[in-house]
């Protein structure tokens, strides 16, 4: 008999082909995808790939055809009850400008029941931002920290991040993800990510999810990346050899040739040379371009 | 509900102009009342009963009207603006739906700016009637109270508020409609598709239907809501038996008008959850 905390949950976001056109354009082609409750899933692909309008069915923000669960509900049909329990940052610019820090923590306090007024001001106390300001006299940086602010300091089991760090310098993205690492995640928590600097978020995720002209194109955990991606450094009199276990990709760094191979043994590969697993960005290169590159 | 508050509240917040335009016209007021001549109150027969009514009507429709242009930029601004800065993305993510914010939109512009307007009226009336009784040695401060004039424009700018927002709803869902739909220019886009359309009525059915659709909603609110005239010089006569109460509201126009306003509202309601840009 199975202990009922061993019954697995239902997954937090399902989607069965998922689609979205924009007149002739088909911005999501019956994308397949499911997120599992207290994962930190980056969901990654080129600009155009369609990244945005999964999020905005996720989100409730657009219709869709197809079939899309997140915490159990229809999202478009309700959005305004998932949002009691998921709240995203879609883009940083997007508090309005003529609104001051208190204003927004007021209205945020009295309009969202999970909101924790306390927690918020913690947060900006540790800032140099204060409640008089308009959101026209703050950085880019510091408006993030707002944002990051009122959401964090909403108990959402669903956190879903748009670009979050678009336009930011590279302090303001550093506190960023700091802050998203050591006050907000917990393991009740899911967090959806959607990012082109894939570096920055690389050591975060527990989870990829490549996206590509609007289809899913891997799907996997870090670890299961790992035990099916090798990555070879090969010496040009190997290479010819190597070749011929078809790699899905070739890369050329500093004179040695890097091979990508999927679903191969290590002591198949380890005599062409070093091995090492790849990158999640060098992986949505090798993945995403093909052949050799 | 409760949530309705803080979205009147925000609206508050983001448009001071709701209480700065009043706050101007009766500034203005003010300042002309403290300097300007005051030779013409001599003239005025101020034991007249009319004298208080015609003044009160008259600082009370310049309100009104300041007002009503107000709030028709504020409806066609309200759902266009923050699509424009994306700051819809933020008010998306909280748990409230596109029908209460579109509601609470409609809400501040049918009556709390006219209510705030209604407010500043009353407040400027008394102040300059009080400077200029004081300036000018007369007693047209006592006239505002002759034959209960003052409390009968109470009754009536509450009874305008009401039917008004009742009358012009067809108007403000237009003007709402446009503002969840447009790409840019949402003042233009009020206009230019009715003038089209009218162009085309006239050219080519040789009809002015719609002219005179429109024209009879723009400006048959007062012979919708009131008889004929209302004789102010005869004391008498009040402002009730001036308002058409009975006639506005068993007219077919009044219903037949806010019935295609609901639509509109409600399709402005759908054009909000889908459309999160410009």
């Amino acid at each position: 008999m199975p202990k009922k905390n061993e019954i697995p949950m239902a997954p937090l976001i399902e989607a069965r082909n998922l689609s979205k056109r924009y007149g002739s354009h088909v911005a999501l082609n019956n994308a397949n995808l499911s997120i599992e409750a207290g994962r930190i899933v980056g969901l990654i692909g080129p600009n155009g790939a369609g990244k945005t309008s999964a999020l905005r069915a996720m989100l409730g923000l657009t219709t869709y055809e197809g079939e899309l669960r997140v915490l159990g509900r229809e999202p478009f049909r309700e959005r305004t009850a998932l949002m009691n329990d998921a709240c995203f940052i879609a883009d940083v610019a997007v508090l309005p400008s003529w609104l001051r820090v208190d204003q927004a923590i007021d209205y945020v306090a009295g309009v969202h029941p999970r909101f924790r007024r306390d927690r918020a001001l913690g947060f900006l106390a540790r800032t140099q931002i204060t409640g008089k300001r308009r959101m026209r006299e703050l950085s880019k940086g510091m408006k993030t920290q707002v944002h990051l602010a009122l959401t964090m300091a909403i108990d959402a089991k669903l956190l879903v991040l748009d670009e979050p760090t678009l336009g930011l310098d590279i302090l303001a993205r550093r506190s960023f993800y700091d802050a998203l690492v050591n006050d907000y995640m917990d393991e009740s928590r899911t967090i959806v990510i959607t990012t082109h600097q894939v570096e920055e978020v690389e050591n975060l995720l527990t989870d990829a999810i490549f996206i590509d002209r609007g289809r899913i194109v891997l799907d996997l955990s870090l670890e299961d990346i790992a035990q099916r991606f090798l990555a070879v450094s090969v010496a040009a009199d190997k290479l010819e050899a190597a070749r011929a276990l078809k790699p899905f990709h070739e890369r050329h760094v500093l004179g040695k040739t890097v091979l990508y191979f999927e679903a191969m043994k290590r002591e198949q590969l380890a005599e062409f040379g070093e091995l090492h697993t790849p990158s999640i960005a060098d992986l949505f290169v090798a993945k995403l371009s093909g052949g050799a590159s | 509900m409760n949530h309705y508050i803080w979205l009147i509240r925000r609206e508050f917040w983001e448009r001071r102009a709701i209480w700065i335009v009043p706050a101007v016209v009766s500034a203005a007021l003010i300042l002309v009342a403290l300097f300007g001549r005051t030779q013409f109150i001599s003239d005025v027969p101020l034991e007249s009963p009319y004298v208080g009514k015609v003044y009160l009507g008259l600082t009370g429709a310049l309100f009104i009207t300041i007002m009503m242009l107000y709030s028709t930029l504020y409806l066609l601004d309200c759902l266009y603006d923050d699509r424009r800065d994306r700051s819809v993305l933020f008010w998306k993510s909280l748990p409230i739906s596109d029908t209460d914010t579109v509601l609470s939109k409609l809400i501040v512009a049918l009556f709390a700016i006219p209510l705030v307007s209604f407010v500043a009226a009353d407040v400027t009336s008394l102040i300059v009637a009080f400077i200029v009784s004081v300036r000018a040695r007369s007693m047209i401060g006592g006239a505002l109270w002759e034959g209960g004039a003052w409390l009968q424009m109470q009754a009536l700018w509450l009874y305008v508020i009401l039917t008004a927002a009742i009358w012009y709803l067809p108007v403000a869902g237009w003007c709402l409609m446009v503002s969840a739909w447009v790409k840019r220019a949402p003042m233009l886009w009020s206009v230019l598709p009715l003038l089209v359309a009218y162009l085309i009525e006239r050219f080519f059915l040789g009809t002015h239907y719609l002219a005179t659709l429109i024209g009879g909603r723009l400006g048959g609110y007062a012979a919708a809501a009131f008889h004929g005239s209302w004789n102010v010089n005869d004391v008498t006569s009040s402002a009730w038996q001036f308002m058409d109460i009975g006639g506005f509201f068993t007219n077919r126009a009044t219903w037949i008008g806010a019935a295609v306003g609901a639509a509109m509202v409600a399709a402005t309601i759908q054009m909000r959850m889908r459309r999160a840009e410009v």
